[in-house]
């Protein structure tokens, strides 16, 4: 037995002998970046039930032979050319191969919009049906963004689409249109997407301060009618039907969050209610986090593509903004003062993120005035607008 | 559909021109707004029914009496109905008296009960025991 033979093997068998291959440096970056990343969701809180998940998922990928993923099996010339081997991956592939199934396939951005309608409360948007339209605004920034990727000359068609739907400040509607369209791009537009919506709190002020006038920020909203539990119940089944039929390919995401919210509503379902929105959404949220962060392999990620991908995201969060607010100040005017510009910026879908920094900016200059309730209207509207849009870029592009 | 024109036009590999984006992102635009708009149309018209029928009830609380009224003389039929079935299956399971000709069956009642009943019965109408024909004696809870 030669034992410095297999301390030899011992050691060309270790991970650090992997940092000395093609893309060791890249790997190298990348647990660098997963750890900077660990710090933003776990310090800096930066939405960590998923940066958590995410940056995890990227350190473990990026340390050399641990087999836990495989990015050649997914978006490798041969899974484009003849598609996925789902057969292999379940046979041959490691923890995180198996998790992806999920993303792949689209189930995992399907269940989570089933907790995110459990957990979803319609009620302000129903009584005030005219906030749909601030919501339908905000999504102007997904298609800005579209022109813009598609300008810069480095996306195709699909990359393009995949980028624009940061700006629908919404995740889950990201990570389903990506892994559809451009699934090699899908770790840095998750990052990127879930990034932006927790900075939402600095992003938005400023230019909502920017684009209103103080006597505007300072309008009281009237209370609006009661909606009535049947209208409640009703709700979610009409939109499921007319959206459905109109754009069948919103249907998954779409039809998700809608039964999500009638199991809410119905009042003789709570048990599945409250496993939605909890057991559930922290089971999926967990598997959606890592096998996502599994995606951001080094040689992928480390290029000029995700730079320009993390700008453009911020500036389609920016340009949703803006459309929302812009909607908001017509809507003021229509409404003879009645509707506070501020609620519009709420139109990006990040609920109840951008609900809440309405209500923040309207009680600094009006004390007493809270704007929650009404900003949740176009808030969950641009849910249902963001997915609209998805729906959309998924018919042109799929 | 509209849609459905668009599917296959781009694949997800094709680069696009500037003006094809500015294109779609035009008919995007106009889709979230017409899909929203229809919703607040439909949301809206939903909204005033159920608003119009609170008021009706309202203005006209009779119609909500005569309509609570029928629902229940509704449920008191079904009710009246359910326990007839009730009774007659539990008549028909249940044991025949024992020194019978075969007939009286005793529900929720002892012989000894059943007994004094049908003395009873017998003394009240003044007619000879053996005259009288017993189906089935049941005892009927007190409602509380």
């Amino acid at each position: 037995m030669n034992v410095g033979e297999i301390l030899k093997n011992l050691g060309e068998s270790t991970g650090f002998m992997g940092f000395g291959g093609a893309d060791g440096w890249k790997a190298l970056i990348m647990i660098i970046l997963a750890l900077f990343f660990l710090w933003l969701g776990i310090k800096k809180k930066f939405e960590p039930l998923l940066l958590v998940g995410i940056a995890f998922g990227m350190l473990l990928t990026n340390l050399p032979g641990g087999g836990l993923y495989h990015a050649e099996w997914w978006t490798g010339a041969d899974a484009v050319a003849n598609g996925v081997n789902y057969g292999y991956i379940l046979q041959h592939g490691g923890l995180l191969d198996i998790l992806y199934i999920g993303v792949k396939t689209g189930v995992y951005p399907c269940l989570i919009f089933i907790g995110v309608g459990a957990m979803t409360d319609f009620g302000p948007m129903l009584s005030r049906p005219s906030s749909m339209i601030m919501g339908a605004a905000a999504q102007g920034g997904i298609y800005l963004v579209l022109i813009l990727a598609v300008a810069t000359g480095m996306y195709s068609g699909g990359e393009a689409a995949s980028i624009s739907i940061i700006a629908g400040a919404d995740g889950p509607t990201a990570i389903f249109l990506t892994k559809t369209l451009a699934p090699e791009l899908l770790a840095p537009i998750a990052v990127a997407a879930y990034s932006y919506m927790a900075l939402i709190p600095l992003l938005q002020p400023p230019f909502m301060k920017l684009l209103t006038t103080k006597k505007e920020r300072m309008t009281v909203m009237t209370t609006t009618r009661k909606v009535s539990k049947k209208e409640k119940i009703i709700f979610p089944i009409l939109v499921t039907i007319i959206v459905s039929l109109l754009l069948p390919s919103v249907a998954p995401l779409l039809g998700s969050l809608m039964f999500g919210n009638l199991l809410k509503e119905c009042g003789v379902t709570e048990r599945l209610s409250d496993t939605a929105q909890n057991a559930l959404m922290n089971i999926v949220t967990l598997f959606l986090g890592i096998s996502v962060g599994a995606t951001a392999i080094g040689a992928t990620f480390l290029s000029a593509k995700t730079i320009v991908i993390v700008v453009l995201g911020l500036a389609g969060f920016i340009l949703a903004t803006i459309c929302g607010l812009l909607i908001g100040k017509i809507m003021y005017v229509l409404s003879k003062g009645k509707i506070n510009p501020l609620i519009g910026s709420a139109g990006v879908s990040a609920v109840p993120m951008a609900a809440r920094v309405s209500n923040t900016v309207g009680l600094q200059y009006n004390k007493g005035n809270y704007l929650l309730m009404h900003a949740m209207g176009p808030n969950v509207a641009g849910v249902i607008g963001s997915a609209v849009a998805a729906g959309f870029l998924l018919a042109v592009f799929a | 559909m509209g849609i459905s024109l668009l599917s296959g036009v781009f694949k997800s590999t094709d680069k696009i021109q500037v003006v094809d984006a500015i294109l779609l992102a035009l008919i995007g635009v106009v889709i979230v707004f017409v899909i929203l708009a229809l919703i607040m149309l439909i949301v809206s018209i939903v909204g005033k029914a159920f608003d119009k029928s609170e008021v009706l009830k309202e203005k006209h609380p009779e119609w909500g009496e005569k309509l609570a009224a029928a629902k229940s003389k509704m449920m008191f039929w079904k009710k009246l109905k359910k326990d007839a079935e009730e009774a007659e299956v539990a008549a028909q399971s249940a044991p025949v008296a024992a020194g019978t000709c075969g007939e009286l069956k005793l529900i929720n009642t002892d012989e000894r009960d059943a007994a004094m009943i049908m003395a009873i019965v017998a003394d009240t109408t003044g007619t000879p025991l053996n005259e009288l024909r017993f189906k089935s004696i049941k005892r009927v809870e007190e409602e509380k």
